[in-house]
Protein backbone atom coordinates (compact mmCIF):
# COMPACT_ATOMS: atom_id res chain seq x y z
CA UNK A 1 0.00 0.00 0.00
CA UNK A 2 0.96 3.49 -0.77
CA UNK A 3 0.31 5.91 2.60
CA UNK A 4 0.27 9.63 2.25
CA UNK A 5 1.92 11.77 5.09
CA UNK A 6 1.78 15.45 5.57
CA UNK A 7 3.11 17.34 8.66
CA UNK A 8 7.00 15.98 7.77
CA UNK A 9 7.87 19.21 8.51
CA UNK A 10 10.45 18.02 11.11
CA UNK A 11 11.81 21.57 12.47
CA UNK A 12 12.03 23.52 15.49
CA UNK A 13 8.27 23.64 15.70
CA UNK A 14 8.32 19.76 14.92
CA UNK A 15 5.10 18.03 12.41
CA UNK A 16 3.94 14.75 13.40
CA UNK A 17 4.56 13.51 9.89
CA UNK A 18 8.03 11.86 10.48
CA UNK A 19 6.89 10.15 13.63
CA UNK A 20 3.65 8.92 11.64
CA UNK A 21 6.04 8.03 8.78
CA UNK A 22 8.39 5.74 10.75
CA UNK A 23 5.71 3.88 12.32
CA UNK A 24 3.91 2.89 9.28
CA UNK A 25 7.44 1.69 7.96
CA UNK A 26 7.76 -0.68 11.16
CA UNK A 27 4.87 -2.33 10.85
CA UNK A 28 6.81 -4.82 7.89
CA UNK A 29 3.12 -6.45 7.28
CA UNK A 30 1.74 -3.63 6.05
CA UNK A 31 5.22 -3.94 3.52
CA UNK A 32 3.96 0.54 3.31
CA UNK A 33 5.60 2.97 0.89
CA UNK A 34 5.21 6.65 2.37
CA UNK A 35 4.52 9.60 0.35
CA UNK A 36 5.15 13.07 1.87
CA UNK A 37 3.16 15.42 1.42
CA UNK A 38 4.68 18.71 2.52
CA UNK A 39 4.05 22.35 1.71
CA UNK A 40 7.38 23.75 1.25
CA UNK A 41 10.99 22.48 -0.49
CA UNK A 42 12.74 23.14 2.72
CA UNK A 43 10.74 20.55 4.78
CA UNK A 44 13.21 18.13 6.12
CA UNK A 45 11.16 14.83 5.58
CA UNK A 46 11.43 15.02 1.86
CA UNK A 47 15.41 14.34 1.95
CA UNK A 48 14.63 11.72 4.86
CA UNK A 49 14.63 8.90 2.19
CA UNK A 50 15.39 6.33 4.42
CA UNK A 51 11.43 6.59 5.77
CA UNK A 52 9.74 8.69 2.92
CA UNK A 53 10.10 7.30 -0.58
CA UNK A 54 8.67 10.07 -2.44
CA UNK A 55 7.97 13.47 -2.03
CA UNK A 56 5.05 15.98 -3.59
CA UNK A 57 4.91 19.60 -3.20
CA UNK A 58 0.92 20.33 -1.96
CA UNK A 59 -1.10 24.12 -2.66
CA UNK A 60 -2.17 25.12 0.96
CA UNK A 61 -5.70 24.09 1.64
CA UNK A 62 -6.48 27.72 2.21
CA UNK A 63 -6.26 27.77 -2.47
CA UNK A 64 -8.85 25.74 -2.94
CA UNK A 65 -10.40 21.96 -2.58
CA UNK A 66 -10.21 21.64 -6.38
CA UNK A 67 -6.39 22.13 -6.89
CA UNK A 68 -5.42 20.22 -3.55
CA UNK A 69 -7.90 17.42 -4.42
CA UNK A 70 -6.82 17.61 -8.10
CA UNK A 71 -2.86 17.39 -6.62
CA UNK A 72 -4.15 13.91 -4.57
CA UNK A 73 -5.52 12.44 -7.94
CA UNK A 74 -1.81 13.08 -9.54
CA UNK A 75 -0.05 11.48 -7.12
CA UNK A 76 -2.77 8.77 -6.94
CA UNK A 77 -2.22 8.80 -10.81
CA UNK A 78 1.18 8.78 -11.48
CA UNK A 79 2.69 7.06 -8.16
CA UNK A 80 -0.29 5.79 -6.46
CA UNK A 81 -1.84 6.67 -3.05
CA UNK A 82 -4.23 4.48 -1.38
CA UNK A 83 -4.44 6.17 2.02
CA UNK A 84 -3.73 9.75 3.46
CA UNK A 85 -3.11 10.62 7.03
CA UNK A 86 -3.38 14.21 7.04
CA UNK A 87 -1.25 15.60 9.88
CA UNK A 88 -1.65 19.21 10.05
CA UNK A 89 -5.00 21.08 12.02
CA UNK A 90 -5.00 23.51 8.90
CA UNK A 91 -5.83 19.99 6.44
CA UNK A 92 -8.15 18.47 8.27
CA UNK A 93 -11.45 19.70 7.12
CA UNK A 94 -10.79 19.94 3.86
CA UNK A 95 -9.88 16.03 4.18
CA UNK A 96 -13.22 15.54 6.20
CA UNK A 97 -15.46 17.43 4.24
CA UNK A 98 -14.28 15.70 0.91
CA UNK A 99 -13.58 12.16 2.29
CA UNK A 100 -16.57 10.30 0.51
CA UNK A 101 -15.22 11.81 -2.30
CA UNK A 102 -11.64 10.85 -2.09
CA UNK A 103 -12.67 6.98 -1.01
CA UNK A 104 -14.02 7.23 -4.70
CA UNK A 105 -11.26 8.25 -6.16
CA UNK A 106 -9.52 5.02 -4.32
CA UNK A 107 -7.54 7.20 -1.86
CA UNK A 108 -9.02 6.31 2.15
CA UNK A 109 -8.29 8.12 5.37
CA UNK A 110 -9.71 7.52 8.87
CA UNK A 111 -11.24 10.82 10.14
CA UNK A 112 -13.69 12.21 12.46
CA UNK A 113 -16.77 13.12 10.81
CA UNK A 114 -17.38 17.31 11.05
CA UNK A 115 -19.33 17.10 14.09
CA UNK A 116 -16.93 14.93 15.86
CA UNK A 117 -14.25 17.79 14.49
CA UNK A 118 -16.28 20.81 16.12
CA UNK A 119 -16.18 18.95 19.54
CA UNK A 120 -12.21 19.84 19.46
CA UNK A 121 -13.41 23.36 19.91
CA UNK A 122 -12.51 25.00 23.66
CA UNK A 123 -16.09 26.59 23.27
CA UNK A 124 -16.90 22.55 23.88
CA UNK A 125 -14.52 21.43 26.47
CA UNK A 126 -16.70 21.50 29.35
CA UNK A 127 -19.41 19.10 27.55
CA UNK A 128 -17.08 16.59 26.52
CA UNK A 129 -14.94 16.58 29.55
CA UNK A 130 -18.26 16.29 31.69
CA UNK A 131 -19.24 13.31 29.44
CA UNK A 132 -15.75 11.99 29.88
CA UNK A 133 -15.55 11.52 34.09
CA UNK A 134 -12.95 14.76 33.35
CA UNK A 135 -13.31 17.97 34.67
CA UNK A 136 -12.43 21.11 32.57
CA UNK A 137 -11.08 25.02 33.57
CA UNK A 138 -13.43 27.56 33.63
CA UNK A 139 -13.16 29.65 29.72
CA UNK A 140 -13.67 32.40 28.03
CA UNK A 141 -13.41 33.47 24.81
CA UNK A 142 -12.61 37.19 24.17
CA UNK A 143 -12.29 39.28 21.28
CA UNK A 144 -12.15 42.84 22.89
CA UNK A 145 -10.11 44.73 25.54
CA UNK A 146 -13.66 44.96 27.07
CA UNK A 147 -14.25 41.35 26.79
CA UNK A 148 -10.87 40.36 27.75
CA UNK A 149 -11.02 42.47 31.16
CA UNK A 150 -14.68 40.91 31.99
CA UNK A 151 -13.02 37.50 31.45
CA UNK A 152 -9.95 38.78 33.55
CA UNK A 153 -12.34 39.54 36.64
CA UNK A 154 -14.74 36.54 36.50
CA UNK A 155 -11.99 33.83 36.15
CA UNK A 156 -9.49 36.17 38.93
CA UNK A 157 -5.43 36.16 38.63
CA UNK A 158 -3.63 34.29 37.61
CA UNK A 159 -5.30 33.18 34.10
CA UNK A 160 -4.09 31.51 30.76
CA UNK A 161 -3.82 33.46 27.94
CA UNK A 162 -4.31 31.28 25.03
CA UNK A 163 -4.90 31.21 21.00
CA UNK A 164 -7.45 29.30 19.44
CA UNK A 165 -4.42 26.58 17.87
CA UNK A 166 -0.90 28.14 19.16
CA UNK A 167 0.63 29.48 22.79
CA UNK A 168 -0.44 29.74 25.71
CA UNK A 169 0.98 32.26 28.42
CA UNK A 170 0.19 32.58 32.34
CA UNK A 171 -0.51 36.03 33.11
CA UNK A 172 -0.22 37.46 36.68
CA UNK A 173 -1.35 40.76 36.35
CA UNK A 174 -4.41 42.39 33.96
CA UNK A 175 -1.78 44.24 32.05
CA UNK A 176 0.21 41.22 31.43
CA UNK A 177 -2.62 39.33 29.84
CA UNK A 178 -3.44 42.49 27.98
CA UNK A 179 0.24 41.95 26.97
CA UNK A 180 0.14 38.58 25.98
CA UNK A 181 -3.48 39.41 24.15
CA UNK A 182 -2.04 41.27 21.59
CA UNK A 183 0.93 39.08 21.59
CA UNK A 184 -1.33 36.43 20.29
CA UNK A 185 -3.73 38.42 18.28
CA UNK A 186 -0.60 40.02 16.46
CA UNK A 187 0.64 36.17 15.86
CA UNK A 188 -1.98 34.19 15.64
CA UNK A 189 -5.61 36.15 15.62
CA UNK A 190 -8.40 36.41 17.07
CA UNK A 191 -9.75 35.14 19.34
CA UNK A 192 -8.46 34.76 22.15
CA UNK A 193 -8.85 32.28 25.10
CA UNK A 194 -8.78 32.97 28.87
CA UNK A 195 -8.36 29.79 30.96
CA UNK A 196 -8.55 29.55 34.55
CA UNK A 197 -5.36 28.39 35.99
CA UNK A 198 -5.60 24.52 37.01
CA UNK A 199 -2.59 22.57 38.84
CA UNK A 200 -1.32 19.53 38.61
CA UNK A 201 0.70 17.44 36.17
CA UNK A 202 0.87 18.13 32.13
CA UNK A 203 -0.04 14.83 30.47
CA UNK A 204 -0.93 13.83 27.51
CA UNK A 205 -2.64 10.38 25.56
CA UNK A 206 -2.09 9.53 22.24
CA UNK A 207 -4.44 7.38 21.37
CA UNK A 208 -7.03 6.45 18.19
CA UNK A 209 -10.70 5.35 18.21
CA UNK A 210 -12.41 2.92 15.41
CA UNK A 211 -15.81 4.87 14.87
CA UNK A 212 -17.34 2.30 16.25
CA UNK A 213 -16.68 3.19 20.29
CA UNK A 214 -13.30 0.63 20.27
CA UNK A 215 -9.94 1.82 20.83
CA UNK A 216 -6.94 1.00 18.21
CA UNK A 217 -4.45 1.46 21.41
CA UNK A 218 -3.45 4.42 23.30
CA UNK A 219 -0.47 5.90 25.36
CA UNK A 220 -0.39 8.35 27.92
CA UNK A 221 2.93 10.57 29.10
CA UNK A 222 4.47 13.34 30.99
CA UNK A 223 5.71 16.14 29.18
CA UNK A 224 9.56 16.51 31.27
CA UNK A 225 11.23 19.36 28.99
CA UNK A 226 9.67 21.29 26.13
CA UNK A 227 10.78 23.88 23.91
CA UNK A 228 9.99 27.70 23.97
CA UNK A 229 7.08 26.74 21.59
CA UNK A 230 5.51 23.87 23.86
CA UNK A 231 7.06 21.08 22.17
CA UNK A 232 7.90 17.76 23.52
CA UNK A 233 11.78 17.30 24.18
CA UNK A 234 11.74 14.70 26.85
CA UNK A 235 9.35 12.81 27.93
CA UNK A 236 7.97 9.67 30.14
CA UNK A 237 5.38 7.12 29.66
CA UNK A 238 2.80 7.23 32.51
CA UNK A 239 0.03 5.13 33.79
CA UNK A 240 -2.50 7.58 34.77
CA UNK A 241 -5.70 5.08 35.16
CA UNK A 242 -8.35 7.72 35.68
CA UNK A 243 -6.90 10.00 32.50
CA UNK A 244 -6.70 6.64 30.32
CA UNK A 245 -10.53 5.69 31.03
CA UNK A 246 -11.41 8.65 30.17
CA UNK A 247 -9.60 8.63 27.03
CA UNK A 248 -11.87 5.19 26.74
CA UNK A 249 -14.84 6.96 27.16
CA UNK A 250 -13.51 9.53 24.88
CA UNK A 251 -13.84 7.00 22.04
CA UNK A 252 -17.05 5.18 23.40
CA UNK A 253 -19.21 7.65 23.86
CA UNK A 254 -18.34 9.58 21.14
CA UNK A 255 -17.46 7.46 18.36
CA UNK A 256 -14.38 8.78 17.65
CA UNK A 257 -12.52 7.82 14.04
CA UNK A 258 -9.22 8.32 13.69
CA UNK A 259 -6.15 9.79 15.87
CA UNK A 260 -6.37 12.18 18.57
CA UNK A 261 -4.41 13.54 21.55
CA UNK A 262 -6.11 14.82 24.86
CA UNK A 263 -3.75 17.11 26.65
CA UNK A 264 -4.93 16.73 30.00
CA UNK A 265 -3.64 18.19 34.02
CA UNK A 266 -3.58 15.79 36.58
CA UNK A 267 -4.35 16.48 40.31
CA UNK A 268 -3.27 13.36 41.88
CA UNK A 269 -3.90 14.99 45.31
CA UNK A 270 -7.78 15.14 44.48
CA UNK A 271 -7.58 12.59 41.58
CA UNK A 272 -8.94 15.12 39.21
CA UNK A 273 -7.99 15.27 35.28
CA UNK A 274 -8.88 18.43 33.68
CA UNK A 275 -8.78 18.21 29.86
CA UNK A 276 -7.10 20.98 28.95
CA UNK A 277 -7.34 20.59 25.00
CA UNK A 278 -8.76 17.68 22.00
CA UNK A 279 -5.97 17.72 18.79
CA UNK A 280 -7.99 15.31 16.33
CA UNK A 281 -4.89 14.20 15.08
CA UNK A 282 -1.28 12.82 15.90
CA UNK A 283 0.65 15.17 18.01
CA UNK A 284 4.30 15.49 16.92
CA UNK A 285 5.38 13.00 19.55
CA UNK A 286 3.01 9.90 18.20
CA UNK A 287 6.51 8.17 17.54
CA UNK A 288 6.55 7.37 21.21
CA UNK A 289 3.99 4.94 21.14
CA UNK A 290 5.01 3.00 18.65
CA UNK A 291 8.46 2.81 20.55
CA UNK A 292 6.76 1.25 23.38
CA UNK A 293 5.22 -0.90 21.45
CA UNK A 294 1.69 0.64 20.06
CA UNK A 295 1.70 1.17 17.06
CA UNK A 296 -1.13 3.65 16.28
CA UNK A 297 -0.61 4.92 13.48
CA UNK A 298 -0.37 1.04 11.70
CA UNK A 299 -3.05 -0.42 13.46
CA UNK A 300 -5.27 2.38 11.77
CA UNK A 301 -4.16 1.35 8.36
CA UNK A 302 -4.89 -2.39 9.25
CA UNK A 303 -8.23 -0.97 10.65
CA UNK A 304 -8.75 0.57 6.85
CA UNK A 305 -7.73 -1.84 4.91
CA UNK A 306 -9.93 -4.81 6.61
CA UNK A 307 -6.84 -6.29 8.11
CA UNK A 308 -6.66 -7.67 11.96
CA UNK A 309 -5.56 -5.04 13.83
CA UNK A 310 -3.65 -5.18 17.46
CA UNK A 311 -5.01 -5.38 20.70
CA UNK A 312 -2.96 -3.12 22.58
CA UNK A 313 -3.49 -3.70 25.78
CA UNK A 314 -0.60 -2.80 28.02
CA UNK A 315 2.67 -0.75 27.97
CA UNK A 316 5.61 0.00 30.10
CA UNK A 317 5.22 3.11 32.65
CA UNK A 318 8.90 4.40 32.71
CA UNK A 319 9.69 4.65 28.96
CA UNK A 320 11.88 7.60 28.10
CA UNK A 321 11.19 9.33 25.04
CA UNK A 322 14.25 11.75 23.82
CA UNK A 323 14.37 13.83 20.74
CA UNK A 324 17.37 14.93 19.08
CA UNK A 325 18.47 17.27 16.33
CA UNK A 326 20.95 15.97 13.33
CA UNK A 327 22.37 16.75 10.35
CA UNK A 328 21.83 15.51 6.58
CA UNK A 329 24.58 15.98 3.43
CA UNK A 330 22.73 15.93 0.39
CA UNK A 331 22.88 16.43 -3.40
CA UNK A 332 21.44 20.11 -4.21
CA UNK A 333 19.51 18.24 -7.19
CA UNK A 334 16.93 17.06 -4.74
CA UNK A 335 16.15 20.42 -3.65
CA UNK A 336 16.12 21.32 -7.39
CA UNK A 337 13.90 18.77 -8.00
CA UNK A 338 11.39 18.95 -5.44
CA UNK A 339 11.45 22.88 -6.29
CA UNK A 340 10.80 22.96 -10.44
CA UNK A 341 8.91 19.81 -10.36
CA UNK A 342 7.49 20.22 -7.44
CA UNK A 343 8.05 15.87 -6.66
CA UNK A 344 11.04 13.97 -6.06
CA UNK B 1 -4.29 7.80 48.33
CA UNK B 2 -0.94 4.98 49.35
CA UNK B 3 0.59 4.75 45.67
CA UNK B 4 3.96 3.54 47.79
CA UNK B 5 2.91 0.28 46.42
CA UNK B 6 2.76 1.54 42.94
CA UNK B 7 6.33 2.66 42.80
CA UNK B 8 8.92 1.47 40.91
CA UNK B 9 12.13 0.96 43.22
CA UNK B 10 15.78 -0.38 42.33
CA UNK B 11 18.61 -0.89 44.34
CA UNK B 12 20.34 2.59 43.53
CA UNK B 13 17.88 4.70 45.53
CA UNK B 14 16.07 5.56 42.08
CA UNK B 15 12.11 5.49 42.39
CA UNK B 16 9.74 6.10 39.36
CA UNK B 17 6.12 6.90 39.86
CA UNK B 18 4.24 5.72 37.29
CA UNK B 19 1.06 8.09 37.70
CA UNK B 20 2.68 11.13 37.79
CA UNK B 21 5.67 10.47 36.32
CA UNK B 22 7.97 11.59 39.03
CA UNK B 23 11.22 10.43 39.64
CA UNK B 24 13.04 10.99 42.81
CA UNK B 25 16.13 9.62 44.27
CA UNK B 26 17.24 8.51 48.06
CA UNK B 27 19.59 7.54 49.58
CA UNK B 28 20.98 4.47 51.55
CA UNK B 29 18.60 5.30 54.64
CA UNK B 30 15.66 6.34 52.43
CA UNK B 31 15.72 3.21 50.32
CA UNK B 32 15.44 0.99 53.09
CA UNK B 33 12.57 3.10 54.16
CA UNK B 34 10.66 3.09 51.56
CA UNK B 35 11.46 -0.65 50.69
CA UNK B 36 9.87 -1.11 54.19
CA UNK B 37 6.90 0.32 53.95
CA UNK B 38 6.11 -1.04 51.06
CA UNK B 39 6.69 -4.51 52.99
CA UNK B 40 4.04 -3.14 55.17
CA UNK B 41 6.19 -2.78 58.70
CA UNK B 42 5.55 -0.65 61.54
CA UNK B 43 7.48 2.33 62.32
CA UNK B 44 9.15 0.10 65.29
CA UNK B 45 10.24 -2.51 62.64
CA UNK B 46 11.82 0.19 60.50
CA UNK B 47 13.32 1.70 63.77
CA UNK B 48 15.20 -1.43 64.71
CA UNK B 49 16.46 -2.13 60.81
CA UNK B 50 17.69 1.30 60.99
CA UNK B 51 19.46 0.78 64.39
CA UNK B 52 20.75 -2.56 63.15
CA UNK B 53 21.57 -1.55 59.69
CA UNK B 54 22.99 2.00 59.98
CA UNK B 55 24.50 1.72 63.70
CA UNK B 56 22.35 4.85 64.88
CA UNK B 57 21.20 5.58 68.01
CA UNK B 58 17.50 4.24 68.55
CA UNK B 59 16.33 8.20 69.29
CA UNK B 60 18.18 9.67 66.29
CA UNK B 61 16.86 6.80 63.96
CA UNK B 62 13.08 7.51 64.97
CA UNK B 63 13.50 11.59 64.26
CA UNK B 64 15.08 10.88 60.98
CA UNK B 65 12.30 8.68 60.16
CA UNK B 66 9.44 10.68 61.43
CA UNK B 67 11.20 13.40 59.28
CA UNK B 68 11.58 11.54 55.83
CA UNK B 69 7.76 10.04 56.69
CA UNK B 70 6.90 13.98 56.54
CA UNK B 71 8.99 14.36 53.37
CA UNK B 72 6.92 11.47 51.78
CA UNK B 73 3.29 12.76 52.83
CA UNK B 74 4.80 16.39 51.49
CA UNK B 75 4.67 14.53 48.10
CA UNK B 76 1.65 12.59 48.39
CA UNK B 77 3.36 9.29 48.25
CA UNK B 78 1.64 8.25 51.82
Amino acid sequence: MIVGVSGINAFDNPGPGVGVAKSIKEDRELNAKVVGLSYDAMEPGIYMDWIIDKSYILPYPSSGHEAFLERLYYIKNSYGLDFVFPNLDAELPLFMKYQQELESAGIKTFLPSLEQFKLRGKDRLEEVASKIGFESPKSQVVTSYEELHKAVERLGLPVMVKGVFYKAYKANSLPEAVSYYNKIVAEWGYPVILQSVVYGEEMNVVGAGDGEGNSLGMVGIKKLWITELGKIWTGVTVRNEKMLSGAESFIREFGWRGPFELECIVDTKEDKVYLIEINPRFPAWSYFSTGVGVNIAANILRKAFGMSTKDFNDYEAGKLYIRFTDDLITDMSKFQKILVRGED
Amino acid sequence: MNRLSQLAINDEGFIFDPVRGESFTVNKTGLLIIKALKEGKSQEEIVRELVSSFNVEEEKARIDLVDFLERLRSLNLI
